[in-house]
């Protein structure tokens, strides 16, 4: 009898350890996308229903949790403009008008299916709780919850390969569960000991027909200080590169 | 087997095709020490004036000029770049043609012209002309004391900088104190350098306090005795939720003048402090409407009697003229351009409403503007349509309409309404 109640609670204080911790899990589907500091190049390449295609290439640097700058290089028309993320505070700086202004996140700088929250991508960690997560063979799939209201998407759902721990689809929806758009991540390529998706298409049911497309070029680690996630230093972004 | 050929032959030639769907190359990301940009700019205009307007008779007195005046602007906006290390040398000269039946010219400015040098992320010095744009308002700038104003009807345009030299100093913090930077200036003026700051020979100094305040950017501005009186400023923006952001600017000018015309035509000069100040918002509905609306206290505008003894000198100076040929009086209240500047009265409200892609037609943005002045009822409307669908083409239909009682501001304006379209290429 005592040994029975000895086995009882042996397995009842481990069942915690065998339990899959969701936040654990989202931290590092953030760190195998991106490392917590980086810089990256990006090309938007937003898809109209007829085939036409209007291009954009940025440069994007990211730091810790809540601190993301990218500076457009092409096309001319917006070369020199950029975008800061500082937590919840989102500005746009164009050279021509030479101030920024505050953007929220829900809006696109490029148009197109992508808007300010995917290009100013912060970690997933840090925007969202894992509510639960469900077993799907080979897959994941976790759903979250926005942490506040200035999250741009209230719900989120990410279907990650158990492997690698990488997403192949996350569908971005409202408080009522509304789709608002999808995206899928290809083409698992190595950036210098990075391995992760090189192309991020997305569509949406409320753009039917349009599509946009990012690909992935050159992402490494790299470290900077804090002053250059200002209001000051947006102009002087490309003297980073 | 001529079936497998064709195929094969097909997947050989079409492997291209597909691999290149979506492609990044290196060279479109590679970084040159130098760089050569701007844009080419056509600008056709119909003027609709106003033949009885204060301001039509001040300028084309002794000029047979039709009602319909059409203009032509063109211009080439260059941006030159070499940087290398933490050095940089900046110059973005502006070449602009303006022709009308009545005359031509064209005409050189450099806008910006500097050279930078960054040793650290937190510190920077600029020596140059720069253009600083400082202020939170969209189309007034109170607190801009070094920047030339700009035109409330086309805030977003480039605008010609002052020769002068400051420094960025920035640090960064946890907690809700995010960003403290500190921003010295000096702004040289003699009769060669900068003659349109002020009046006199003198080293001008300022400069400028920032903070990123409990998710609020908050300047402290200062502008020091010098060509000009001394000016205090204060602004902020912030974004009330994600979606709804509000600004403000005030400004402080001690001892500062302003020229007025006497009721028996004759300049003087009023003084005194002038508080002028502005509040403002920028809403952006679910539907991807922009809402931008901002009012604006210029203290040291004219008030109504002023402006309506103005207008009154300019109708007595018109019918001497038409009397006996005397346009002595007409020549001295034409340079009164205090009188003709934008928002030269006291009390002004600006209201901007955009649409982006309405009916999904994408890349295209109409947009409708409002500029009233609230103390004698004139205003201004403007509609706009913006395409942008052509990769490096911006393409701008405009027209502008202005609505006052006589001798009120807009009234009395030369142009009775005025539509252009302006065709920009970028490089």
């Amino acid at each position: 009898m005592r040994f029975i109640a000895f086995c009882l609670i042996t397995l009842l204080s481990a069942l915690p350890a065998f339990a899959l911790d969701g936040q654990q899990l989202l931290k590092q589907i953030d760190r195998n996308l991106n490392p917590e500091s980086y810089e990256s190049y990006r090309k938007l390449i937003n898809i109209e229903p007829d085939g036409t295609r209007k291009e954009f290439t940025l440069y994007t640097i990211k730091k810790g949790t809540d601190k993301v700058a990218s500076l457009f290089l092409t096309p001319a028309s917006d070369k020199g403009r950029s975008t800061l993320r500082l937590g919840d505070n989102l500005w746009l700086n164009i050279p021509n008008v030479g101030k920024p202004v505050r953007i929220t996140s829900l809006q696109s700088v490029v148009g197109g299916v992508f808007n300010n929250a995917d290009i100013l991508q912060l970690d997933y960690d840090a925007e969202y709780r894992v509510e639960k997560v469900e077993d799907k063979g080979e897959d994941y799939l976790l759903h979250l919850k926005a942490k506040s209201k200035s999250v741009a998407y209230d719900r989120v759902r990410i279907l990650a390969d158990k492997a690698r721990k990488l997403p192949s689809r996350i569908e971005c929806l409202t408080e009522a569960g509304m789709l608002i758009k999808t995206l899928y991540f290809k083409d698992i390529k190595n950036f210098g000991g990075i391995s992760r998706p090189a192309t991020v298409e997305t569509d949406s049911p409320l753009y039917k027909g349009y599509k946009s497309v990012m690909l992935y070029a050159k992402l490494k680690k790299r470290s900077f200080r804090d002053e250059v996630f200002t209001l000051n230093a947006m102009t002087s972004l490309d003297s980073l590169r | 087997m001529l079936r497998f050929f064709i195929i094969a032959a097909l997947l050989t030639f079409a492997a291209p095709v597909l691999a290149a769907e979506f492609s990044f190359d290196d060279a479109e990301i590679e970084k040159k020490i130098w760089h050569l940009g701007g844009y080419v700019e056509a600008r056709p205009g119909l003027n609709l004036l106003d033949q009885d307007a204060a301001q039509t008779r001040l300028r084309y007195y002794g000029r047979h000029v039709d009602d319909n005046l059409p203009d032509f602007n063109g211009k080439l906006l260059l941006e030159g770049s070499l940087e290398k290390d933490w050095a940089k040398l900046f110059l973005q000269p502006s070449l602009d043609y303006t022709a009308t039946r009545l005359n031509s010219y064209l005409r050189l400015t450099w806008y910006e012209a500097w050279v930078q040098a960054k040793p650290d992320d937190s510190f920077r010095f600029l020596l140059g002309k720069r253009s600083l744009r400082w202020g939170k308002g969209y189309a007034w700038n109170p607190v801009a004391f070094f920047d030339r104003p700009k035109n409330p009807d086309d805030p977003e345009l480039s605008l010609e900088g002052y020769w002068l030299a400051t420094a960025d100093f920035i640090q960064s913090f946890d907690g809700p104190l995010k960003t403290l930077a500190v921003t010295p200036l000096l702004l040289p003026q003699d009769h060669d350098l900068n003659r349109d700051f002020g009046n006199g020979n003198q080293i001008n100094w300022g400069g400028k306090l920032y903070f990123l305040l409990y998710d609020t950017d908050i300047d402290l501005i200062m502008m020091g005795r010098g060509s000009r009186n001394a000016g205090y400023g204060l602004d902020f923006s912030r974004n009330l939720t994600t979606n709804f952001e509000l600004h403000g600017e005030l400004a402080w000018l001690v001892n500062s003048s302003r020229p007025v015309v006497t009721s028996n035509g004759q300049p003087s000069l009023t003084r005194g402090d002038t508080i002028s100040w502005l509040m403002g918002l920028r809403y952006l509905t679910e539907q991807d409407t922009t809402w931008i609306a901002e009012y604006y206290r210029n203290g040291n505008g004219y008030y109504s009697n002023e402006m309506d003894t103005y207008f009154q000198q300019v109708e007595r100076a018109w019918a001497t003229w038409q009397q006996n040929g005397n346009a002595a009086q007409l020549q001295r209240l034409g340079q009164a351009q205090s009188y003709g500047r934008t928002a030269a009265m006291r009390d002004y409200l600006y209201i901007r409403v955009s649409q982006k892609e309405p009916f999904d037609i994408l890349y295209f943005t109409p947009a409708l503007t409002t500029i009233a002045n609230l103390q004698d009822a004139s205003f201004s409307v403007t509609p706009e349509l913006l395409y942008t669908g052509i990769t490096n083409l911006e393409l701008r239909l405009k027209g502008t309409a202005v609505l006052g009682a006589p001798r009120s501001e807009y009234g009395e304006k030369q142009n009775d309404a005025r539509i252009e379209l302006r065709v920009r290429y970028f490089f």
